[in-house]
């Protein structure tokens, strides 16, 4: 039941280092990140929420214009003055080119070999405008993060990758494109030599040599095996971080979040995703499921005496009802198919009817998500907003 | 009318942040233009679930499938579009299976940043310019792309402008710079906008659409509102609603419907619509380009016929 993913979510803020964030675009991802942060926070813990979305949405839920990209702290005296006093929040986006450039620094041998790296026209472009990258230096950051002492929890808020894996698979993927074999197969031996022959060792290597010649040009192979070779010997680095970072998302001190809306594509990626967190022994944490339609008739109770309506706006009532039930139902289809798929009690958090736009209407939504003690006993009674969030409408 | 202007050019891409219902709006699109007599192709990115199943059209895959007279539909995988471009320029067939075999060319083309979305883009622009019969005429009247909503919502467009910087001589930057030509030019490519009535998503479409404009050049001829709550009420009745919610009279409207069921349900229909009112007026405030609405279904399947609904809107519009 809902109490269950409910009293494990609340568990996991008390108790872990990392909680990753995961979904699929649209579905809320990055409010509930905040919001689990403003109550990480309330409990206690000093806490981090850190967003890779090169868009505002963070700092819009955050009353910010823009994140700066190095933890911000943000005040919570005015919306939770009850919090326990060590609690604290930071919020930060992340800059991918900038971390990028960071690790260069860090693992380049030589000054030269860094200027060649930073100055290579292939990588200006890649490391800042293309996918993975974002990904990748997410995890990378994530370390940095970890180790600072300031925080006790850091909330990654991961992107809205098309498909959520790509989130944990980027790593890899990335390492995959830098790693020497590469480089050793066709392009080294090409430069290197400094000669326009196509001697490469093995047929299949000379093949792929021309091919990559036709169809990408020399110009831009000679940038490539320019980029390669300035990250050789940075390798070993790079992969020993990258090793880390899944150490640390296998130990018991990380937990995923994975966030749906009842939209079944959503619902499939979160699905998905836990299978491969299975898989690749990462802790689970819960399932959460935003924007749930309530059911209209919920919590209202039957009678008899026929209502006092004139028949026009009784009938455009029945109608309006009617067409929110059918909402209600098909939501309630979609999680169930969710739960008995995976045996996992998923968080159901009902559809506001209002957006957010401050901290503390952040604070609200992330004690519906958490709820009161109580309401994790009452067991599936759907927490209802607060006046504040259900009052509608335009507040700025 | 806004298709009159949109279907003057030969290929409309839809952009905008995920759950926004992109792909709905497109396969309506596609109806409404198919409505028309035109020979649509819908192209979607690698989608999980695509659009054709609301069609009933079965598996719809890289190839171009005629899932009615005169609209096809097509789900580009970016690794299958890189293999068939390799099988093409090599010819060769042993040859070009010992490429795609060997685990170099794999590990290449899985993360070499940005080519798989050239290599999209780049189908997408043959698909554009092919002609057939005689005289030649171009294969499709109307293309319509439901763009990938990856991370950055502008990362799928920026693609070839970063390319074209990154490698300016050779044949990627010019097949880059051919792309890009083509997405801005206004008479071949019209981008348009999707979003719902809440703060993120119309907040992420303008961000969008100063981007596109920008950084690459790209003006958005329209906004597509989706999701829209509309009107069910006069205003005299929602005045009622309101005043009437949470007093002490109940009663029952129709079997399974108290009369403060029903109240609660319509106020929170009200506060929906109010929202919707609010969001629209502020996406018409801020640009030029026409905002089309579509009204939220409350169907419990999307299917030929909801679509048909939401058709009927663009064409409206």
């Amino acid at each position: 039941m809902s109490a269950s993913a409910r009293h494990a979510l609340s568990r996991a803020l008390d108790d872990k280092r990392v909680l990753v964030v995961c979904g699929s675009g649209g579905v809320g991802k990055t409010t509930t990140a905040a919001a689990l942060g403003v109550q990480a926070a309330r409990r206690g813990r000093r806490t981090l929420v850190c967003t890779i979305d090169p868009s505002r949405r963070l700092a819009t839920s955050l009353g910010l214009d823009r994140l700066p990209d190095r933890p911000r702290r943000l005040d919570l005296d005015r919306v939770a003055p009850d919090r326990d006093a060590r609690g604290a929040l930071w919020a930060m986006t992340l800059d991918t080119k900038r971390t990028f450039d960071a690790l260069v620094t860090k693992y380049a041998a030589t000054e030269a070999a860094r200027r060649r790296i930073l100055d290579n026209r292939f990588y200006k472009q890649v490391s800042s405008a293309l996918a993975g990258s974002h990904e990748y230096m997410a995890m990378e950051k994530l370390l940095e993060l970890v180790a600072d002492e300031r925080f006790e929890l850091v909330i990654l808020d991961t992107p809205p990758t098309r498909h959520a894996l790509d989130f944990l698979e980027a790593p890899e993927r990335l390492m995959g494109f830098l790693d020497t074999g590469i480089l050793r197969w066709f392009l080294k031996p090409y430069f290197v030599a400094g000669r326009l022959t196509l001697k490469v060792a093995t047929r299949t290597g000379a093949l792929a040599l021309k091919l990559a010649d036709s169809v990408l040009g020399l110009q831009f192979l000679q940038d490539l095996s320019e980029f390669f070779l300035a990250f050789e010997g940075m390798y070993a680095g790079f992969k020993e971080r990258a090793g880390r970072v899944r150490a640390l998302l296998q130990s018991s001190d990380s937990g995923f979040v994975l966030v749906a809306s009842p939209a079944p594509l959503t619902l499939d990626e979160a699905l998905y995703f836990h299978e491969r967190l299975d898989q690749g022994g990462m802790p689970f944490v819960a399932f959460l499921v935003n924007r749930v339609h309530p059911d209209p008739g919920h919590g209202f109770p039957a009678t008899r005496a026929a209502a006092d309506v004139d028949d026009d706006l009784a009938e455009a009532l029945v109608e309006v009802f009617q067409d929110q039930r059918r909402l209600a139902r098909s939501d309630r289809l979609s999680v169930e198919r969710l739960e008995g798929r995976t045996g996992e009690a998923a968080l159901l958090v009902p559809e506001f009817d209002a957006d957010v736009h401050d901290l503390r209407e952040l604070k609200e939504v992330g004690d519906v998500i958490v709820g009161s003690a109580e309401e994790g006993r009452r067991g599936r009674a759907r927490p209802r907003p607060s006046r504040r969030l259900a009052a509608g409408g335009r507040r700025r | 009318m806004v298709l009159d202007e949109l279907f003057q050019r030969r290929l409309v891409v839809l952009s905008g942040k995920g759950g926004v219902g992109k792909s709905v709006v497109g396969a309506a699109l596609a109806l409404a233009a198919r409505a028309r007599g035109k020979r649509i192709l819908f192209i979607e990115v690698d989608a999980a679930l695509p659009a054709g199943r609301y069609l009933g059209a079965g598996a719809v895959g890289g190839r171009e499938k005629e899932v009615r007279p005169g609209l096809s539909m097509a789900n580009l995988v970016p690794a299958q579009v890189m293999d068939e471009y390799v099988r093409e320029t090599v010819r060769v067939d042993l040859l070009a299976r010992r490429i795609l075999d060997s685990p170099i060319y794999r590990r290449f083309f899985a993360a070499a940043p940005g080519l798989p979305e050239l290599m999209v883009l780049g189908k997408i622009m043959v698909l554009e310019e092919e002609r057939v019969g005689w005289p030649r005429r171009p294969r499709y009247d109307l293309i319509v792309v439901d763009a990938p909503a990856t991370g950055h919502g502008l990362a799928f467009l920026r693609v070839p402008l970063v390319a074209s910087n990154a490698v300016p001589v050779g044949p990627v930057g010019s097949n880059a710079r051919r792309i890009l030509a083509m997405l801005r030019d206004p008479a071949r490519t019209a981008l348009v906008v999707v979003a719902v009535p809440e703060e993120m998503a119309v907040v992420e479409a303008l961000e969008f659409h100063r981007l596109a404009r920008d950084e690459l050049a790209i003006d958005t001829r329209a906004f597509v509102l989706n999701g829209c709550h509309e009107r069910r009420f006069t205003g005299a009745q929602e005045a009622e609603i309101l005043r009437r919610v949470s007093s002490d009279e109940d009663g029952r409207l129709a079997p399974g419907v108290t009369l403060q069921a029903a109240l609660a349900a319509a106020r929170r229909h009200i506060r929906r619509r109010r929202l919707t009112q609010f969001y629209r007026k502020r996406l018409e405030q801020a640009v030029d380009a026409p905002v089309i609405a579509l009204p939220q279904l409350f169907t419990d399947r999307l299917d030929e016929t909801a679509l048909e609904v939401l058709a009927g809107r663009l064409e409206a519009a």
